[in-house]
């Protein structure tokens, strides 16, 4: 009898031995005092990510931990799961592992500052990753994230790439929450205003809609651009899902062959429709090198050199021709 | 009819939970084992008699620590200790470039004996690059000192970060627990916590004065917010009880209604205009050393355990879940008593939202999305059953121990987040069961007799 309410516990006990037989042998336990440590740990480094759920943080996550195992150190990746108090939770736990590194990218810039600086008052180099936090009263490494401005200029190049000598009027879908998207309509603005600043053929943003950064409302504001403007000839869309929405209006409205959608991100799916022609291109980011920047920046700083404040990845204009010669596509 | 649990197999599982948690914080009490390199004026000068006898009179030394106050108590320590023992330091605080820095002077004036550090400085790159970026200073030895084993999980901070993380879930596990036990259930919480902390911050930020309110004013403000959540508990409650809406659909519609209503007060905007000591309740220190956040929930569960022990309306309520019908032709309000349940679920809701707001110092409406969840969880790991009548706080606070336990403990030893929700998945189901066996009378009965 008294032995039944045991089982749940063993069984849950051999669960987490059985997880945590894997760690075990990657760790070095550091070298006694007074002998030359020859292969000390490096420590851990804590990464809290945004969510996992999207593959483009899961490849900065992996990226870092790849990258920081050649250098000999352990990595942590955890999902906030969007949470800012589940995020919190996780630096706070950083903290007391004494982690030599902090990466998070922020559920929420204000919110996730008070804990950013207990990290700062414990000594523990704080930097973040895709989202920064630019509240005053913390302090932070540096800051790795996409050039947005750049990438949004590149879209410009393709939008007049595309719509060439004839010029006509193209659409904006949005999502002006985000301070990425806006710096990416900024881009694409800026370089479609030096075109018409140039004299003919002008291109005209005749619109910019929210397009939530989502397939479903992408669909419906491209519906609306559809139905206002006649003879709508481009559409910017801010990321892939909403680019791929506004592809599915074109499709139910058999416009297909009159409007250019230029997209963002390059996730597998919006690569697959530039491929298809669906999508005329996107300037695509770059995770891994996100990853890649973090942990140089993490041992720049642990060697004691200069680490610029804020690191910007260019993003790259990816057309069909990339996509025909892309191995990732299949 | 069911029949009530016999004292004995209440008393098992109670043990049994207890025992969970307690086999659970042994396991990660070995699984968290690590190299503790003490910090700290005591460390300063233990590795200062130490480095003392190895070195001779003159030696020079750098000691370089991070810029943390433990730190550099050890490295001021240590300055004046080796000083008085004859031996030449040169101090460096701070990062790894201000060390290096400190190298550099150093190299300027000769060979370095020893470079003494810290737990933090010892794995810094910039040493072991010693060798090659400053040959002038020859091969010094990087002294720690010396580590012990304890396990992360059992440090006095990280102890208290696990009460702490989940004050907000235990408190409005109570209430939730009073709703369970009348056989009910309250998905609204979650969307309460983020109303209240919404309505605290609007009314700090937009009517106290902001970063100028007071305490008055703020005291004001949460009230307001715990008597909103409050009301919007009795509107669910009157719902359920005078049109006997069910109240899994009743309360899922609050969740949606009040969800929205605090995005639409702060257009999907974090709230952060709030004096500074406003963290006061979230992340302030009483006596004992301890969170107020966890003081006020130990108090609570003092209190919610009296009235479900000791009062009338706590019998009532394990009546009302019991049997319905029974307790009603028994003479008890039962309408009253369910009305109670919800507003009390809806009062501390609230109540975890102004915490929450003020551990977080900003309300918005993201907060406590999926709450209801780990709330609800927390009451069933602790013993409580969904069809009504049993559960105690003492369960439910254990229960929400244990989900705390674990998912701290998983942090700390390096399991990735998606083993995560496996593994607290797999103890809400291995709690359930084990809450199946006992109404079973510890019988495994597979011949589905049903």
């Amino acid at each position: 009898m008294n032995a039944r309410p045991l089982t749940i516990p063993l069984f849950l006990l051999l669960l987490a031995l059985g997880c945590n037989r894997s760690q075990e042998t990657s760790g070095t336990p550091g070298g006694p005092s007074g002998a030359t440590p020859a292969k000390p740990s490096k420590g851990t480094i804590g990464v809290t990510l945004l969510t996992l759920q999207n593959p483009f943080f899961k490849v900065i996550g992996d990226t870092i931990t790849t990258e920081a195992a050649k250098l000999g150190y352990d990595t942590i990746v955890l999902s906030a799961d969007t949470d800012v108090a589940r995020q919190a939770n996780h630096v706070k736990d950083f903290v007391v592992r004494r982690c030599a590194a902090i990466v998070l990218s922020p559920c929420e810039s204000r919110s996730i500052v008070p804990v950013i600086q207990e990290a700062n008052a414990a000594g523990i180099p704080v930097l973040t990753v895709d989202i920064p936090c630019n509240e005053p009263g913390v302090k932070l490494l540096t800051q790795v994230a996409t050039d947005n401005f750049g990438g949004g200029k590149e879209a410009g190049q393709a939008m007049l790439e595309a719509l060439g000598s004839a010029g006509g009027k193209v659409a904006i879908l949005h999502f002006k929450q985000a301070e990425s998207c806006r710096l990416r309509v900024k881009g694409f603005r800026d370089v479609i205003d030096a075109h018409n600043a140039k004299g003919v053929p002008r291109i005209d943003i005749v619109m910019e809609l929210d397009g939530g950064g989502a397939k479903d409302l992408g669909y419906k504001a491209a519906e609306d651009a559809l139905q206002a403007t006649p003879d709508l000839r481009g559409i910017f869309a801010i990321n892939d899902p909403s680019a791929l929405g506004a592809r599915a209006a074109l499709e139910k409205a058999n416009r297909t062959g009159q409007v250019t959608i230029i997209g963002f991100d390059g996730q597998p799916e919006g690569k697959q429709a530039i491929k298809a022609g669906k999508i005329h291109a996107d300037p695509i980011q770059f995770p891994d090198r996100m990853g890649v920047e973090i942990v140089r920046a993490i041992v720049k700083h642990s060697k004691g050199e200069d680490v610029p404040k804020e690191l910007l990845i260019p993003t790259s204009l990816y057309r069909k021709a990339d996509a025909e010669k892309d191995p990732s596509l299949k | 009819m069911r029949s009530s649990p016999s004292f004995l197999s209440r008393l098992l599982a109670d043990y049994g939970m207890v025992m969970v948690l307690a086999l659970l914080c042994a396991f990660f009490s070995v699984a968290t084992q690590s190299d503790q390199r003490p910090t700290g004026a005591e460390a300063g000068r233990t590795l200062a008699s130490d480095l003392l006898k190895r070195h001779p009179k003159g030696a020079r030394i750098l000691v370089a620590v991070p810029d943390q106050a433990d730190a550099i108590a050890f490295a001021e320590t240590l300055q004046t200790d080796l000083t008085r023992g004859g031996v030449q330091v040169h101090l460096a605080t701070g990062d790894p470039k201000s060390a290096r820095s400190a190298l550099q002077a150093a190299a300027a004036e000769g060979p370095l004996d020893a470079i003494a550090c810290d737990a933090t400085s010892a794995s810094w790159m910039v040493f072991a690059d010693v060798p090659t970026d400053f040959p002038a200073l020859g091969r010094p030895r990087i002294e720690p000192p010396t580590a012990y084993r304890w396990p992360n999980f059992l440090k006095r901070d990280n102890l208290l970060n696990i009460a702490n993380q989940i004050a907000v879930i235990a408190i409005v596990a109570i209430g939730m627990t009073l709703v369970i036990v009348t056989g009910g259930i309250d998905l609204s919480v979650g969307s309460l916590i983020a109303l209240a902390a919404v309505l605290t911050t609007l009314g700090i930020r937009d009517i106290a004065g902001a970063q100028q309110a007071t305490a008055w004013g703020m005291t004001s403000s949460c009230l307001v917010a715990i008597v909103a959540t409050g009301l919007a508990g009795g509107v669910t409650g009157t719902l359920i009880t005078v049109f006997r809406l069910p109240p899994f659909i009743v309360t899922l519609a609050m969740m949606l209604v009040a969800s929205g209503g605090a995005y639409l007060l702060t257009h999907g905007q974090s709230v952060y205009q709030v004096p500074d000591s406003f963290v006061w309740l979230g992340r302030g220190t009483g006596p004992f050393g301890l969170p107020i956040a966890v003081l006020l929930m130990l108090l609570l569960y003092g209190g919610a355990h009296l009235v479900m022990s000791g009062t009338v309306l706590g019998r009532h309520l394990y009546a009302v879940g019991g049997n319905r019908v029974a307790s009603r032709y028994s003479g008890v309000a039962v309408r009253r008593v369910i009305l109670t349940a919800y507003v009390v679920s809806g009062l501390l809701s609230g109540l975890g939202g102004v915490v929450l707001a003020s551990q977080l110092k900003s309300g918005s409406p993201t907060f406590g999305n999926m709450y209801e969840l780990y709330v609800i969880a927390a009451v069933v790991v602790g013993g409580a059953s969904l069809n009504g009548g049993t559960g105690r706080m003492f369960g439910t606070l254990v229960g929400a121990f244990v989900i705390a336990v674990i998912q701290n403990g998983m942090n700390l030893m390096n399991v990735e987040s998606y083993t995560q929700k496996v593994v607290l998945g797999l103890v809400i189901l291995g709690a359930v069961l084990l809450d199946l066996l006992r109404e079973r009378g510890w019988k495994l009965d597979l011949s589905g007799g049903d």
